[in-house]
């Protein structure tokens, strides 16, 4: 019979995910070395790179070792958190004034064929001007403050969102929406029962990859007028030729980034934990698709 | 009393920009209540669009559709659909899939809910309700698909290839419960399909169509005592139906004898 043959192959994957067995076992091992082989990529490199610069002699002004810029790190260590401080208030406000636009912003774009005619050619074409190229002009209209570098922060992280969210709104199939029709569904309740939680996995994509780009944002807004920040500082260390003070400044930037990222993958796990990319392996117990 | 579904002349033209291109043409059939009707053609004959039409997710170019005697001018509400695919929502349990049906139409979730349990445990899905899709093989995802086209009691279930994605054994295994099923709730069933053999072995009609624009070519009375069985499908009136069917496609050039 179907549902007792169903039953059984399930009942004999769960005792033998229960077992200790070899093959298990195996598998852990496996899973451990794929958590730590990107760990042992960099510690290589760092190894490498410390080694070359003693070896080959190469001057603390111009390429100081790991361990030079690491011990920099603890010593400016008030100077370091301090900018760093003020950076990720910029990258968090850009960030968040992004999201607060470019979701829903994507979402009347997704629904509305009309207003995406209308609007998205324009939307396109104002993302071929350079961020970069914007910034003094944002210095110019807001000063020296906050508010340049939050918007470029917002500028350059927007359209990832929108791109990516509207990817999402799109990607129900058809008959889903037929089939919300035919149960009687309005627009907005397909919208909030199927649509939103359809296009998580892509508003996910987007918000990560604007993650990264919220802090370049930032960065650039410091390089052309600020007082205080990491960007603001790598331009300070750069001018007394204190290559070791930028280099402590990058590791900071770059930190400040993966953290970022960590976080919104977390939270993404968090939310999604049905998403296709999550699963163990790729495979669920029983999902052979037969 | 009039029929659960009716098409009286219905025509279907889609306008693409490469030109107007025809569906079907002057399509004349009803589904009794209660009967287990299956359209069966080949691919691209329209067999989807007559779904679409009775369903009012399209409306005709030509001709009436008529649901429960009423002209349909919007989406018909009082059915259950099955899509070829499972279209199960990734982010709900196997409960929360089938009970989406009762939420979207705003009735009230804790009354249907044993209801929809029932009908997960007659599936053989009982102990899976708190699973996601995922976790779960091709035939089950259809099963849950089912369920939820029945837990809120639609007067017609439409089913269009719903086992077209599956593979044989699987697939034999849902024909004969979805006999079952029917067996037991007479609901009146719009079947699409291009499986002779799965045709004829569920229904009490037949509706054969040609393809390019879709025409009913015939409808053939399926004449098989019930309940039918495993061994319905080594009866001789079961081989002789599938033998007139197949001589429908060989006449209508869709078939081609080998020489």
């Amino acid at each position: 019979m179907t549902t007792m043959s169903d039953r059984s192959t399930v009942a004999s994957e769960v005792t033998a995910a229960a077992s200790p067995s070899n093959a298990s076992r195996r598998a852990a091992k496996r899973v451990w070395f794929t958590r730590a082989s990107p760990l042992v990529v960099i510690v290589a490199l760092l190894v490498v790179w410390e080694v070359c610069v003693r070896v080959l002699g190469v001057p603390a002004y111009l390429l100081p070792p790991p361990s030079a810029i690491a011990r920099r790190m603890v010593v400016d260590y008030r100077l370091l958190a301090v900018n760093a401080w003020v950076t990720l208030g910029e990258v968090l406000a850009g960030y968040a004034l992004a999201i607060v636009v470019s979701i829903p912003l994507a979402a009347i774009l997704a629904q509305f064929r009309v207003v995406e005619n209308a609007v998205y050619p324009t939307l396109v074409a104002s993302q071929t001007i350079p961020k970069v190229a914007i910034a003094p002009i944002l210095v110019v209209w807001f000063g020296f403050g906050l508010t340049p570098k939050v918007l470029i922060a917002f500028l350059i992280c927007f359209f990832p969102i929108v791109v990516d969210t509207m990817t999402g709104f799109r990607c129900v199939p058809r008959e889903v929406i037929w089939l919300s029709r035919s149960m009687g569904a309005s627009q907005w309740k397909t919208f909030v029962k199927i649509r939103i939680p359809a296009a998580l996995p892509n508003i996910f994509a987007g918000l990560k990859v604007a993650s990264t780009l919220a802090v370049v944002g930032a960065v650039v807004g410091e390089f052309i007028g600020a007082d205080r920040g990491l960007g603001y500082q790598l331009i300070v260390a750069n001018g007394l030729m204190d290559v070791q003070l930028s280099f402590a400044v990058l590791v900071s930037l770059s930190l400040l980034g993966i953290a970022l990222y960590v976080a919104v993958d977390l939270l993404e796990r968090l939310a999604l934990p049905w998403h296709v990319s999550h699963r163990a392996g790729g495979a669920a117990p029983g999902a052979d698709r037969s | 009393m009039s029929a659960a579904l009716q098409f009286r002349g219905v025509g279907k033209v889609f306008e693409t920009p490469t030109g107007s291109l025809r569906a079907l043409s002057n399509i004349d059939f009803e589904l009794r209540r209660g009967e287990f009707l299956s359209v069966l053609g080949p691919s691209g004959c329209g067999k989807s669009s007559l779904l679409a039409l009775g369903t009012g997710l399209e409306f005709p170019t030509e001709g009436v559709v008529e649901v429960e005697g009423r002209r349909v001018d919007r989406p018909v509400t009082d059915v259950g659909i099955v899509f070829q695919t499972d279209v199960l929502l990734d982010w709900r349990t196997v409960l929360g899939n089938v009970l989406l049906q009762i939420e979207m139409r705003r009735l009230d979730v804790g009354r249907y809910e044993p209801r929809a349990r029932e009908l997960l445990r007659t599936v053989g899905l009982a102990g899976f309700e708190r699973k996601r899709p995922y976790e779960l093989s091709g035939g089950m995802r259809q099963r849950v698909s089912i369920c939820r086209a029945l837990v809120h009691d639609p007067h017609i279930l439409f089913m269009d290839e719903p086992f077209g994605a599956l593979d044989a054994i699987t697939r034999e295994q849902l024909v004969m419960e979805l006999h079952r099923i029917w067996n037991e709730t007479r609901k009146s069933v719009l079947f699409v399909t291009h499986d002779i053999g799965e045709a004829i072995f569920l229904a009490d009609r037949v509706l054969v169509m040609t393809p390019r624009p879709g025409s009913v070519e015939e409808i053939v009375d399926v004449d098989l005592p019930r309940p039918r069985s495993v061994e319905t499908r080594e009866s001789p009136r079961f081989l002789a139906l599938v033998a007139h069917v197949r001589s429908l496609f060989v006449q209508a050039g869709i078939l081609q004898e080998s020489r």
